[in-house]
């Protein structure tokens, strides 16, 4: 399927494996890119493109696996040792200092000096604009980056590399963050730089964009290589979409479950502040309803606009027939019994330093207390020994620091909080996301049994062989707003194409 | 004895363990470290710093700094005496006022954090001055002599080397013992330290737990000041001003992380002691005591690097391993 023009491959990276403590991020994972070519690298939230790109740019240093350059093979020690080897990268967030000026960004790494040590402003801005230029960036050299907007940051990101003398560039999700218009310009630039003989990496999640740029696309799924290096004209967008997720028949499907009861969660008409806009739905007992669309479509901002941690504009949240005016998650829990299992469960979901048992009773601390203050330490053992029994929870004990387990057994913890806190509606924002196989299987099956014990769960997921497994119906989003609702017969051909219509 | 020590953190255990040797050293280099008075001397000092640590502790358990914990103990100690000295207020009147004014102090310091979510470095070293200021515009520097008698007698008082301020000490520190494993507050205010965002979303009530423990600082910074005032017999206006090392020396040599999350309450106590056995014997040995400085500053400097070479390990404490931020606890 590949073939490989030698005299033109500038990288070649094979065989590269990475481990993190309960997760294996990349392995066996390859990738070649040519001068002159723009290689599209595509997969899902958590396949490995990000550890792949802090491989290749010596953040990370790989387990196993060799990096070889122009046929000799590289080891980076930092990120400064591949911009040497001329490996540049443009990051999602901007690597920009907001307070320099254009010129100082561009030329940050090799201020331009007059005698020892003192800068000279006048080459600073006459070495900066010619890369300026190249990049189509017209504005004086000397505006601080902190007036520019999010597309012309990222010019200044590749005039700044382009200044490094890279020949090879990656860019991580270019067009997560800017406007159409924008987009179309920042193609035309990375294409006058491939007929410029630059290498170029362009991560992606928009199929549409992979087939208007890219030459050829590498694609990563749960840390391996489904397609490596293909040429993209021979390739549907179907076949594509199975490389990135994937079939459905790996995980066998779940059993029946009783039918929804009334309304417990309806969302009328809401806006909020982040953009999103006539937002309706209800979610009922026993239901599992899914929230499908991809990164930035605003799934995870509505989320915390309905459990209040988000500013609401306009609409209603009524909860149990009643119209809820949600402060904080605080008031969500204890006044209208809604939780939320955030999808960084490192940063916003546990606490890595203490322990299983803190972790769970946290959001019953509450209840527990005897005399106005005091809660006792069997007391609350009791409370979430069932839990850990439920959730399977594998710990030596309920005093093990939580960061030392598993990714598997950390998300358990965290929904097993708000099963701790008896909690009615549920909402899990990816809740398998870096999670191996098995102990998706049976997170799924424990999200299920909740829903048939009669909790109402909102999934959000941009996993789709996942969406189809376990919601009931899925509420389709993109650019803040629904676009789309499907009642999930779990036909994975028949329920993944519906989807894909209404993203397109 | 033995289940204790097991469940001790290994630097309180450490800490104990040269806390012992120290004390045996000295015992046997200077015949007058055992003395009655020199243990009641040192008792008592030790009394007073150990509650000026345990302000700082409380603090740095949610991740947060108070540099106004000496500014509170002196103003508490300037208007207690001035109270009883210039206006004759009863003394329980007058001491009762003083603790809620230093509590007072500090939750006006966790409200400000909380609201303006200034740094709490810059802010409590800002509020420090505002009560200093306080301090010294109310005595122009001068003290207010002959405290009541009741007060300057408890602040001598002694029953063999053990001083009676040790009481109220004691009793403060059983007391947050408790609470920060016992109390519905105390946990929440580690679970805040361990992580703002995630107990935030999970229900937890972020600004009451800031403010309780910078108010816990405040009260415990006022009961310091009104135990030296008490020692002194009079109103210093100085008292609290030397307060700035041992509050840090005691936290961080006995184990806290000093991104929250963590009190080792053990750990301050027995790193209090060493501090003490440190001043104590340099006196004792007549060396120059101001290189006690060095050496408290030595141990918060070991004291820190220990604790980096706990979270990392040793390997990568001495040889950096990425210079991007923020990769490193990516283990």
């Amino acid at each position: 399927m590949s073939t490989i023009a030698p005299a033109r491959l500038v990288l070649a990276a094979t065989g590269i494996r990475k481990q993190f403590p309960g997760v294996v991020a990349l392995d066996d994972v390859s990738l070649r890119l040519r001068s002159g070519e723009i290689q599209a690298l595509v997969g899902e939230n958590g396949a490995g493109k990000s550890t792949l790109i802090k491989i290749l740019t010596g953040v990370y240093q790989p387990d196993a696996g060799a990096v070889v350059i122009d046929g000799a093979p590289v080891r980076f020690g930092s990120a400064r040792d591949a911009l040497k080897a001329g490996i540049s990268v443009v990051h999602q967030e901007h690597n920009l200092i907001p307070q320099f000026t254009v010129a100082e960004n561009i030329l940050l790494e090799r201020i331009p000096t007059r005698l020892p040590q003192f800068v000279d402003y006048g080459a600073i801005h006459r070495e900066a604009r010619p890369w300026m230029s190249k990049v189509g960036l017209g504005m004086r050299s000397s505006k601080p980056v902190s007036e520019l907007s999010a597309a012309q940051m990222q010019l200044v990101e590749i005039a700044k590399a382009l200044s490094l003398e890279a020949r090879i560039l990656l860019l991580d999700e270019p067009t997560a963050s800017i406007t159409p218009h924008e987009t179309g310009y920042l193609f035309r630039v990375l294409r006058e730089l491939r007929a410029q003989g630059v290498a170029v990496v362009f991560v992606s999640h928009k199929l549409e964009e992979v087939y208007e740029l890219a030459d050829r696309v590498t694609v990563l799924r749960d840390g391996r290589n489904t397609a490596l290096d293909y040429e993209i004209k021979g390739l549907t967008q179907d076949q594509m979409v199975t490389f990135m997720i994937g079939r459905s028949d790996v995980l066998a499907q779940l059993p029946g479950r009783p039918v929804h009861g009334e309304p417990v969660l309806e969302v009328r008409d809401l806006a909020t502040e982040a953009g999103a806009r006539g937002i309706r739905f209800t979610l009922h007992r026993g239901e599992i309803l899914g929230l499908y669309g991809l990164v930035g479509a605003g799934r995870t901002e509505l989320a915390r606009a309905i459990i209040g941690e988000l500013k609401v504009t306009g609409g209603e949240v009524i909860v149990r027939g009643r119209a809820a005016h949600i402060r904080d998650l605080r008031d969500a829990l204890v006044r209208h019994r809604i939780g939320y299992v955030s999808e960084n469960r490192k940063e916003e979901g546990l606490i890595l330093l203490h322990s299983v048992l803190t972790n769970l009773s946290i959001t019953i601390w509450r209840r527990l207390r005897l005399f106005g203050q005091w809660i006792r330490r069997s007391s609350e053992k009791a409370a979430v020994m069932p839990l850990v029994q439920q959730l399977d929870i594998r710990a030596h004990s309920l005093g093990q620091q939580v960061g030392t387990l598993s990714g598997g057994n950390q998300q358990k913890v965290s929904l097993g909080k708000w099963l701790a806190a008896d909690v009615e509606v549920l909402i899990i924002d990816e809740p398998t996301i870096g999670i191996d196989i098995k102990t998706k299987s049976a997170l799924h099956e424990l999200i299920w049994n909740l829903a048939g014990g009669g909790k109402a769960i909102i999934v959000i997921s941009s996993d789709m062989p996942e969406m189809v497994r376990l919601t009931d119906r899925i509420l389709i989003m993109r650019n803040h707003r629904l676009v789309g609702e499907i009642a999930n017969n779990h036909d994975y051909e028949e329920v993944s194409a519906a989807i894909m219509s209404r993203l397109s | 004895m033995v289940a204790t020590a097991r469940r001790m953190s290994p630097v309180a255990l450490g800490l104990l363990i040269v806390d012992l040797m120290g004390a045996l050293l000295l015992t046997v280099i200077t015949p007058s470290f055992t003395s009655t008075y020199n243990l009641f001397i040192t008792g008592r000092d030790f009394s007073i710093l150990l509650l000026v640590a345990l302000a700082q502790m409380i603090v740095l358990a949610i991740g947060q700094m108070n540099l106004s914990i000496g500014a509170i103990g002196g103003l508490v100690a300037i208007v207690e005496s001035g109270l009883m000295v210039n206006a004759g207020t009863p003394v329980v009147i007058a001491l009762g006022f003083g603790l809620l004014l230093g509590t007072a102090c500090g939750v006006a310091n966790g409200l400000l954090i909380h609201w303006t979510k200034v740094n709490s470095f810059i802010l409590t070293l800002g509020t420090s001055y505002v009560y200093a200021g306080i301090n010294l515009g109310i005595t122009h520097a001068t003290p207010f002599y002959h405290i009541p008698d009741v007060v300057s007698a408890f602040g001598q008082a002694r029953t063999g080397a053990f001083p009676h301020v040790a009481i109220v000490t004691i009793v403060l520190t059983i007391a947050l013992a408790v609470f920060l494993r016992q109390a519905v507050l105390g946990r929440q205010l580690l679970a805040v330290g361990g992580n703002a965002v995630a107990a935030a979303l999970s229900g937890l009530p972020v600004r009451r737990v800031i403010v309780t423990a910078h108010g816990i600082s405040g009260f415990f910074g006022a009961v310091a000041g009104t135990l030296l005032m008490a020692q002194l017999g009079e109103g210093q206006p100085t008292i609290g001003v030397t307060w700035i090392l041992p509050s840090f020396a005691g936290p961080i040599i006995g184990g806290a992380v000093l991104s929250g999350g963590s009190a080792p309450l053990l750990g301050t106590v027995f790193a209090m002691v060493l501090v003490s056995l440190i001043s104590d014997g340099l006196i004792l040995v007549n060396a120059n005591p101001y290189w006690v400085q060095f050496l408290v500053g030595a141990l918060i400097l070991a004291g820190v690097l220990l604790g980096r070479i706990r979270a990392v390990g040793l390997r990568d404490v001495f040889r950096l391993k990425s210079t991007v931020p923020g990769v490193a606890e990516q283990k």
